[in-house]
């Protein structure tokens, strides 16, 4: 168990770094949409080679594609906006917002599916909607200090 | 442009994951995942690269170097959930640890390495934000 808790840690790290290493990547002039293109085919690469090296390999039917080809844009679409991001505003914020945006899943599946409304999921998006209002007025104070601190 | 960009992301970066969603409700078989991602990721990147192509916009060594960087550290992370769910820890642990930790770690780098200053309404939504994922990630 204990083993298992400080591999969730190395797991933070990881995914932490990952946001990290983007930021390095935007502040050594790296070019955004070739960034994400390559993310992905790497990813691409990876994914081809374990789904040809299963023992029992699954049929793809074409409502699988679609659906695949759908949100693999939207994944694309996400990332490179999140790459974005963090050259004109912070990476802690934008981080923050793809973490945030596992919430969108939720709703849709309790709209879409007639998942049950947990307590716990309410209180959840309250403070998901009250985070971002916060982090907007935030994103304003700092665009009107920046501006004060411009020489004129 | 910010605003809108967050947008984008909640809307674009949340949706993605819907997908697998989908799968299970269609009572798919696991090993269908692989096959999923590998046209998931390979759509993905076709939306990005084809207009690229269209503008003349190329992307060199540098990129393709710290793509692979990012995509290991992906994988890495994804593994190191796997390994931990699979050792017996329970997922209302693994998943607020591994995504709540990655927002800390985002955000000391953020003040020690990058710079970012940030104001209090800023820091307000990053906890809060942070309480919201781990709720999330539990419920």
């Amino acid at each position: 168990m204990k083993a298992g808790v400080l591999v969730c840690v190395l797991g933070a790290l990881s995914f932490g770094l990952l946001a990290c290493v983007a930021k390095v990547a935007e502040r050594k002039k790296c070019n955004s949409s070739a960034l994400v293109v390559w993310l992905f085919g790497w990813a691409t690469l990876a994914m081809l080679g374990r789904s040809l090296t299963m023992s029992h390999p699954a049929h793809v039917t074409t409502p699988v594609t679609a659906i695949a080809i759908l949100f693999g844009i939207c994944a694309a679409v996400g990332y490179l906006a999140f790459q974005v991001s963090i050259a004109v505003g912070k990476v802690t914020v934008g981080w923050l917002m793809m973490n945030l945006s596992s919430g969108m899943p939720a709703l849709v599946s309790i709209w879409l599916y007639g998942e049950k409304l947990t307590l716990l999921k309410s209180i959840a998006f309250g403070l998901a909607v009250l985070s971002l209002i916060c982090l907007f007025q935030g994103n304003r104070v700092e665009a009107r200090q920046s501006l004060s601190a411009e020489p004129k | 442009m910010w605003l809108l960009l967050m947008l984008i992301i909640l809307l674009s970066n949340g949706m993605s994951a819907f997908g697998l969603k989908v799968l299970s409700v269609w009572g798919l078989p696991p090993n269908i995942k692989f096959p999923y991602l590998t046209i998931w990721y390979a759509a993905g990147l076709s939306c990005i690269a084809i207009p690229m192509l269209l503008r003349k916009v190329r992307g060199g060594l540098k990129e393709a170097g710290w793509g692979a960087l990012i995509a290991l550290l992906s994988i890495g992370g994804q593994l190191a959930m796997a390994n931990a769910l699979d050792s017996g820890v329970p997922g209302n642990v693994v998943f607020p640890v591994t995504i709540g930790g990655s927002i800390l770690v985002v955000a000391i780098a953020g003040q020690l390495f990058f710079g970012e200053k940030m104001s209090a309404f800023s820091w307000t939504g990053v906890a809060i934000g942070l309480l919201s994922v781990v709720l999330l990630s539990v419920s």
